[in-house]
């Protein structure tokens, strides 16, 4: 006979809101449904029920015997969100899990009680449930243990908990217990009530084929679960591919900075939800629901899996701030897609490995502070200018297994790259200022240098002065007498095949400074790219 | 212990790989062995920026836990210092970032000087306290060498707060991380263990009169400025001579003087020998 436990959150409402309004905890709250004058309260709080607030008080009602009461609507949301994060906690101790709904779960506990050796395993195990749904989940559980659904559902519900119905006790656990619980049709209530049968033991000790020729299917599932067996076996759920949170908002929110505080609480808890089962967040999206009416839909691909809030809630921000969604916000809900972290092993003897997890983090923030064309791994540009670069995603490879020493080639000169080039005057040979003009120009519609007969003249720079446009006043300043120059050198790929398009010199400048300026063939400007450093 | 050292070492040579490394096997016998060796090494902890010159100054290299600054006017070869300590340090298998202000790194030229750029993060901020921003992000990291690169005069955003500083240095001590400053002038305050100035550098050329130049190297000298070190050698105020010199870059194209054109300096001739591009 397999045994189950059954988790079941009392107040199930009541306890999802405060899971995601845990500061309400120590006020007087009540749940309520219903629109206007008709809603009713169906949960409060402990200080709230010591005031006489009792479940199905109207609103009004309640607020006449407690004044200060904060009331809340039911929400859905939250209360999803509150179930997952119970079935996650369940899952973690049985793969066979299956969702009760509003707070209730049944799992399959055969051999779990081996986990907690002790006088009584399985009480031991139903108390580290207990303990992992009100650390991980955040919501109160009461556990039952019994061989049906039933006597561990009815068990869970006993004040003291947890309650365990030894193996083959169920049937004289449930004897005494009233037939309402079993939920009957009132139909069929009715009939057994007129026979004289109240309670479940009373049915349970009617004949089996009795029951069925005068009640049908209806009076055989309920002789069977009266007997302590479940007339259907536990079905375990398929956990969902992503993690969700969310809320119903008390009042539509205008401004970022109050949206982002409720939404640090919500990716919290989906971190700490992702943290239970060893995994990160590789995507994030985020519905709102506007007032009046209208969503605004967001996703956020991460360059590595991570769950580090604060960078989660930057990147968050960042988005919105782009995209601002253009109306209140009433609700929302954040879908996490999961994927394994990194992980790296350590080594004795070669270089430290990077802590996957550490990196992930640290570029997402980067992503979010920089944005992610400004972080990354560089690479040669295929391109023909000596300017270009690439960036590819940063994911290092794994160290040496021995330390080694450096093979790089030390003593070289660097050339410091202006990105973008430095528009600059340049007094040439002959001793004009190379602005453009239709001479030069002209000279630029030439072919392929094979086929040149007359190849343009190069005008000889003998003095760098930058441009005093207001833009650049702040920029890199460069001039003076050009003391050493070397060129025109064809530093362009394929320059033998196709039009040239720059000349390129080395200049030394007089008071010191070697830069590496073009001209442009076809503007006959000048340009410094970059700087000997 | 000794005998799992023995295991591992031994391991049967059907085994594709042993646990322990086969370079390590002669110099290792005893556990003990493991931890003086870790001892007696004298670069551990820091990063060896092939440049002689360079190292003698930082006592062995770039140290972990320890802020140095860099500074140089331009041409001055501070930038082909900090490549150099890049190359050095991913070569041999570390990962490193350079937070370039600059946005002065090119990839090829650093691929030329044996930049492993697989291990390289490259952070391109806008402004100063965006650079302060993203190296207190990146030293918690883990990666053990970090470069701030600040680019030219003027820089953009300031000198940044000597608090932001101080607080870089006391973080790169808490994680174990090499931080390189390299500035055009002194931006770290106090927070820097060591300050070290590339002099202005002088050119150097092949060619003279009037045949065709071309430029060869750059010639610079190194100051030890500063330094909170208590090692004997090197002292405050010493000196050592670098020289840079242009090399080919395989895998680049050539960058002579066309042929048909004229050489820049109107000698008859041109230039025979094959350059290969700086970048």
């Amino acid at each position: 006979m397999s045994r189950l436990a059954c988790l079941s959150v009392p107040l199930f409402p009541l306890a999802a809101r405060l899971r995601s309004e845990p500061e309400l905890r120590h006020e007087a709250l009540a749940v309520a449904v219903g629109q206007g004058d008709t809603a009713r309260v169906t949960a409060a709080t402990r200080l709230a029920r010591k005031a006489g607030i009792r479940p199905g008080l109207t609103l009004a009602q309640a607020r006449a015997r407690l004044p200060k009461l904060i009331a809340r609507p039911r929400d859905e949301e939250c209360e999803r969100a509150a179930q997952e994060a119970l079935l996650e906690v369940a899952e973690s101790f049985s793969p066979r899990v299956e969702d009760g709904e509003e707070g209730l779960l049944f799992l399959d506990a055969d051999g779990l009680e081996r986990h907690h050796p002790g006088e009584s395993p399985e009480e031991e195990m139903a108390r580290a449930l207990m303990q992992a749904a009100e650390s991980r989940a955040g919501l109160p559980v009461r556990v039952g243990v019994a061989s049906s659904k039933l006597a561990a559902r009815l068990a869970a519900a006993r004040p003291h908990s947890p309650h365990v119905i030894a193996a083959g006790m169920e049937a004289e656990f449930l004897a005494p217990l009233p037939l309402e619980q079993l939920t009957p049709q009132a139909k069929t209530l009715a009939t057994l009530q007129s026979w004289g049968i109240h309670s479940l033991g009373d049915l349970a000790r009617l004949p089996r084929a009795e029951v069925i020729s005068r009640l049908g299917s209806a009076g055989q599932e309920l002789h069977t679960v009266a007997l302590g067996e479940d007339p259907c076996p536990l079905v375990p759920r398929n956990p969902p591919p992503t993690f969700q949170e969310g809320m119903e908002l008390e009042w539509p929110l205008v401004n970022l900075e109050p949206f982002l505080f409720t939404a640090r609480a919500a990716l919290e808890r989906l971190a700490h939800r992702l943290q239970g089962q060893a995994l990160a967040c590789q995507r994030l999206e985020l519905s709102l629901a506007l007032e009046p009416d209208g969503h605004h839909e967001r996703s956020l691909d991460l360059p590595a899996p991570t769950r580090d809030v604060k960078t989660l809630l930057t990147l968050l921000r960042l988005d919105l701030e782009r995209q601002p969604p253009g109306a209140p916000i009433a609700a929302f809900q954040i879908v996490a897609h999961p994927d394994r972290p990194r992980r790296a092993q350590l080594s004795l003897f070669g270089p430290e490995a990077l802590s996957p997890d550490k990196l992930a983090t640290t570029v997402a923030r980067l992503f979010a502070l920089l944005g992610d064309d400004r972080v990354g791994s560089p690479r040669p540009a295929d391109s023909h200018r000596p300017e270009g670069f690439q960036l590819v995603p940063y994911a290092p490879p794994p160290p040496p297994r021995v330390r080694t020493k450096g093979r790089a080639r030390g003593g070289f000169l660097a050339v410091r790259v202006l990105r973008p080039p430095l528009e600059i005057e340049v007094l040439t040979e002959a001793g004009a200022a190379t602005e453009p003009s239709t001479a030069e120009t002209s000279n630029t519609s030439e072919g392929p240098l094979t086929e040149q007969a007359h190849p343009p003249s190069h005008p000889r720079p003998r003095a760098l002065k930058s441009l005093a446009r207001e833009e650049e006043a702040k920029r890199l300043q460069i001039d003076g007498r050009i003391r050493v120059a070397s060129g025109p050198w064809a530093m362009e790929e394929e320059w033998w095949g196709k039009r040239r398009e720059r000349d390129y010199w080395d200049v030394e400048l007089a008071q010191g400074g070697l830069y590496r300026i073009f001209r442009q063939r076809a503007t006959g400007d000048w340009f410094v790219d970059g700087i000997y450093d | 212990m000794s005998k799992l050292l023995h295991r591992l070492v031994h391991a049967p040579e059907e085994a594709s790989e042993p646990a322990f490394p086969r370079a390590l096997v002669r110099q290792i016998r005893t556990a003990r062995d493991l931890a003086d060796r870790r001892r007696r090494e004298p670069t551990e902890g820091s990063f060896p920026t092939t440049c002689q010159a360079f190292d003698h100054l930082l006592a062995g290299g770039l140290r972990r836990g320890q802020m140095v600054e860099l500074i140089g006017r331009r041409s001055s070869g501070r930038f082909s210092l900090t490549a150099m300590a890049l190359a050095a340090a991913t070569r041999s298998g570390e990962a490193a970032a350079l937070i370039d202000l600059g946005d002065g790194f090119d990839p090829r030229t650093a691929e030329a000087f044996g930049v492993d750029l697989e291990r390289l993060l490259w952070v391109r901020p806008r402004h100063l306290k965006e650079v302060l921003t993203s190296a207190e992000v990146v030293l918690t990291s883990g990666i053990p060498l970090v470069v701030l690169e600040l680019g030219m005069p003027p820089l953009r955003g300031g000198r940044g707060a000597e608090a932001s500083w101080l607080r870089l240095a006391r973080r790169a001590i808490v994680q174990r991380t090499a931080l390189l400053v390299s500035s055009p002038y002194r931006v770290t305050g106090t927070a820097a263990q060591r300050v070290i100035q590339a002099r202005d550098g002088s050119s150097r050329w092949h060619g003279r009169g009037a045949s065709p130049r071309l430029l060869t190297g750059v010639s610079s000298t190194l100051e030890l400025l500063k330094s909170r070190a208590r090692e004997l050698t090197p002292r405050q105020g010493d000196r050592e001579a670098i020289a840079l010199r242009i090399e080919d870059i395989p895998g680049t194209e050539s960058r002579s003087p066309t042929p048909t054109e004229t050489p820049a300096t109107g000698a008859p001739a041109p230039v025979e020998t094959a350059r290969r591009a700086i970048a």
